[in-house]
Order: C-alpha cells, then sequence, then structure tokens
C-alpha cells in the first residue's frame, strides 16, 4: 500500500514535470493565456475607466477577469493531450488519477503565473485601494485551487467531446458559480475591512469536496 | 390510462379549487395562488436533478444503460419544470417586488438549476458514442452534484434572501398557513410529482423501445 502510494506520487510528479516541460518548450499556452487575460483586463478597465473607492464593483471585475483566464486556458493540458494523439500513450504509462492529480498541479501553477501578472496589473490599471495583502492572499489562493480543481476535471471531459472550447466554458460555469460568489464577497470584505472566515471556509470546502469527487472520477474518464 | 386520466382531472380539479375555494393570504393577494405552480414545479426540479444525478452514479457503478435513460429523462423534465419555476416565480417577484429580476440568492439558485440542466444536455449532444456519452455526462452529473449543496443551502443561508420560506414552508410557517391553501398546495404536490413520474416513465419506454429497433437494425444489417 505505502508502496503504491510512493509510486502514485512519483507517477503525479513526473506528469506534472511533463506537463511543466512541454508547455515551456513552446509556451503557446501560457503566452495565448497571458494575452487573453491582458486583453480582457484592458477591456474592462477601458470599458468603466479606474474605479478608485467602489470596491463592490472592483472585487467582481477582478473575479470575471480571473474567470475568464480559466476558462479561456484551464481546458489546454487534456485538449493538447487529444489533439497531439499523446493520450493514449499516457494513458499506458500513468493511472487516470496520476494523470488527473498531475494536470490539476500543472494547472495551478499555470494558474499561479497568469495571475502574478494580471492582479498587480489590475490594481494598477484600475486604481483600487490597496487591499489588506494577507486577507486578500487568502481569498485568491483558496479561490484558484477551487477554481483549477473543478476546471481540470471539467476540462478532462470536454476534452472528449466535439466543439470543446465552447462547451469548456458553458459546462464549467455551473460548478464555478459557487467559487466566483464566495470569492468575490471574500475580496469585497477585505477591501471593506471586514472577515473574510466565512468565504474562506466555503472556498476550502469546496475546493475540498470537488478535489475528493475527481478522485473517485478519474477512474472512470477513459475506457474506450 | 385510468391513472393518466385521473392525473389529469385531479390536478385540473384542484387548480379550480385553489381559485374558488381557498381564500387568499392578506399581504399577497391575489399571487398567493402562484404558491399551487411555482412551489411544485421548483419541488420537481430539485427531485428531477437529484433523480438524474442518482442515476448517473448508478450509471457509473453498474453500467447499465436503462440507469443512462432515467439521468437523461429526468434531465430533460427537469428543465422544463425549471423553467415553469422561474418564469412563475419572476413574474411573482414583478409583482411583489417590482422587479422581475434582481439576483436574490433563491433566483440565484435557480438559475444555477437551469445552467447545470442546459450544460448537462448540451455535453450529451457534443459526444459521439452511446457507451461514451453516458459514461462523460454521468461524470459530470457527479461532479455538479457536489456544486448543489452550496448554492442551494449553504449561499442563501449565508446572504439575506426577500424570498418566502426557503422551499417549503418552515413548521412556524405551516401553522398560520390557512388550511384550505395548504391542502390545495399538497395536492398539486402530490399531482406535480405523479406528472413528472408520468413523463418520465413515458420517456424511458421510448428510449428504450428506441434502443431496442437500433440494435434490431444493426443486427438486420
Amino acid at each position: 500500500m505505502a508502496r503504491s502510494a510512493s509510486s502514485s506520487a512519483a507517477a503525479v510528479w513526473a506528469i506534472l514535470r511533463k506537463e511543466c516541460r512541454s508547455e515551456w518548450r513552446t509556451r503557446y499556452g501560457l503566452n495565448a493565456a497571458l494575452l487573453f487575460a491582458i486583453t480582457s483586463l484592458a477591456g474592462v478597465s477601458f470599458a468603466v475607466g479606474p474605479l478608485g473607492d467602489r470596491t463592490d464593483i472592483l472585487s467582481g471585475m477582478l473575479w470575471v477577469v480571473l474567470l475568464f483566464a480559466a476558462l479561456a486556458s484551464l481546458s489546454h493540458a487534456f485538449v493538447r493531450e487529444i489533439e497531439g494523439h499523446t493520450l493514449t500513450l499516457l494513458r499506458l504509462v500513468a493511472t487516470p488519477t496520476a494523470i488527473g492529480l498531475g494536470k490539476l498541479l500543472f494547472n495551478l501553477i499555470f494558474l499561479a503565473v497568469i495571475e502574478a501578472v494580471t492582479v498587480p496589473l489590475f490594481l494598477l490599471l484600475m486604481g483600487g485601494p490597496p487591499p489588506k495583502w494577507g486577507r486578500f492572499a487568502l481569498v485568491l489562493i483558496l479561490g484558484s485551487v477551487a477554481l483549477a480543481a473543478a476546471c481540470t476535471l471539467v476540462s478532462a471531459i470536454i476534452a472528449q467531446t466535439r466543439g470543446r472550447g465552447a462547451l469548456f466554458a458553458g459546462a464549467s460555469l455551473p460548478l464555478l458559480l459557487p467559487v466566483l460568489a464566495a470569492a468575490v464577497k471574500g475580496t469585497r470584505a477585505q477591501w471593506q475591512g471586514g472577515t473574510v472566515g466565512a468565504e474562506a471556509s466555503i472556498l476550502i470546502a469546496y475546493a475540498a469536496a470537488v478535489f475528493g469527487v475527481s478522485l473517485l472520477l478519474y477512474d472512470h474518464l477513459w475506457e474506450d | 390510462m385510468i391513472a393518466r386520466g385521473l392525473l389529469f382531472v385531479w390536478i385540473a380539479v384542484w387548480m379550480v379549487l385553489g381559485f374558488v375555494w381557498a381564500p387568499v393570504v392578506p399581504v399577497l393577494g391575489d399571487t398567493t395562488r402562484v404558491l399551487y405552480f411555482h412551489i411544485p414545479a421548483a419541488w420537481v426540479t430539485v427531485l428531477a436533478l437529484a433523480w438524474s444525478m442518482i442515476q448517473s452514479v448508478l450509471y457509473l457503478a453498474k453500467r447499465r444503460m436503462e440507469h443512462d435513460d432515467h439521468a437523461a429523462a429526468a434531465a430533460e423534465l427537469g428543465i422544463l419544470f425549471c423553467i415553469v419555476a422561474t418564469i412563475s416565480g419572476s413574474l411573482w417577484a414583478k409583482a411583489m417586488w417590482g422587479s422581475y429580476w434582481n439576483w436574490d440568492p433563491r433566483e440565484t439558485s435557480i438559475f444555477f438549476l437551469l445552467l447545470i440542466y442546459a450544460a448537462y444536455l448540451a455535453l450529451r449532444s457534443a459526444v459521439d458514442g452511446e457507451e461514451r456519452r453516458a459514461r462523460l455526462s454521468a461524470i459530470y452529473s457527479a461532479a455538479a452534484f457536489v456544486a448543489v449543496p452550496f448554492l442551494m443551502f449553504i449561499v442563501p443561508r449565508i446572504y439575506d434572501s426577500l424570498h418566502p420560506s426557503p422551499i417549503l414552508p418552515s413548521p412556524r410557517e405551516k401553522g398560520s398557513m390557512d388550511p384550505r391553501i395548504r391542502t390545495v398546495f399538497l395536492a398539486m404536490l402530490v399531482g406535480f410529482t405523479a406528472l413528472f413520474w408520468w413523463l418520465l416513465s413515458l420517456r424511458t419506454r421510448f428510449a428504450r423501445v428506441e434502443r431496442r429497433r437500433l440494435d434490431a437494425a444493426a443486427a438486420g444489417a
């Protein structure tokens, strides 16, 4: 049991390294996603202008931009395998759960890179008051984990369908609405000097629930 | 056949009684009667979603196509009742709150259910191959199941809602409900639920016949 656990941890690590390496080789996924995130940020910023102390709108806009960036890019990890016809080989060398977990970790790193560029730029362009960094980062991190967990599972499903891109956004949104609601409320609360405990616990519970269900469901993903 | 006729008579009679026999609640006025359509439709929406998700999980466990038929049929009927509940609620909101839509937590949750149903059916239509369609949509359904309690029960309790009594009247409010209103309401609840089961059995029987026909055509070819 211990041996299988350690070998699957090694498999997850190997998948993650493989993902990072093949992404770094071309970087087209990352470049496209960054460009998309900055474009949607510029679109939002241009459309509404600097918002100053309208923190209620700011927190909504921030998560809309992050949601768009996630919906545009997080299906990439699975779709790339289908389009490159490499999934069969991958399935030969690793269990579905290891593949799913490896891709989830990769998506988390991917999202973190996008946010590292987008969030500072957002704060700069939209002219909001400085956030309470600790609480802001807490909501941001937990929201991203929940976002990545839900998106990775849905992307594994939609990679095997027709019309993947459009379907990914549509099929992910129902799973992302609880994340969006809690993350927006939490971001708003920290700006207005409130606590974020309730929102943080919703996000943790949700991420844990999606993650747990993912572990059960990855086994059923590929059988043909 | 007789049961179906009785069901139609049952719903029609209670619908009429809801207008002529049951009184109206003072503040709500004539809008009281939305109770007899809106809540049963919302109840069937939740019931259909739960049924669809249970059948999806059963499909993943047992791999029998009948479970997939039930999951798909319940989702198709669910979206129908969900639209009825949404529209009747929205009309009522216009009459009582002055606006058709204002993202009250209850409105958010019904919209969320509508999204799940729509995404589930869109996913089904985008997968080739019967077995793969059944498997992938069952996985999606099981994943969406996780999100349901969060939006249905947690979010509306954390954030204030104007919506009267969550989902079903609480015991406190039941005491204040006029017995005639309660009778019509419960009768309509029974009627809507029976209507759902009847339509579900029609839809799944149709799917079974359709599959048998396709199998026979495949065997003959």
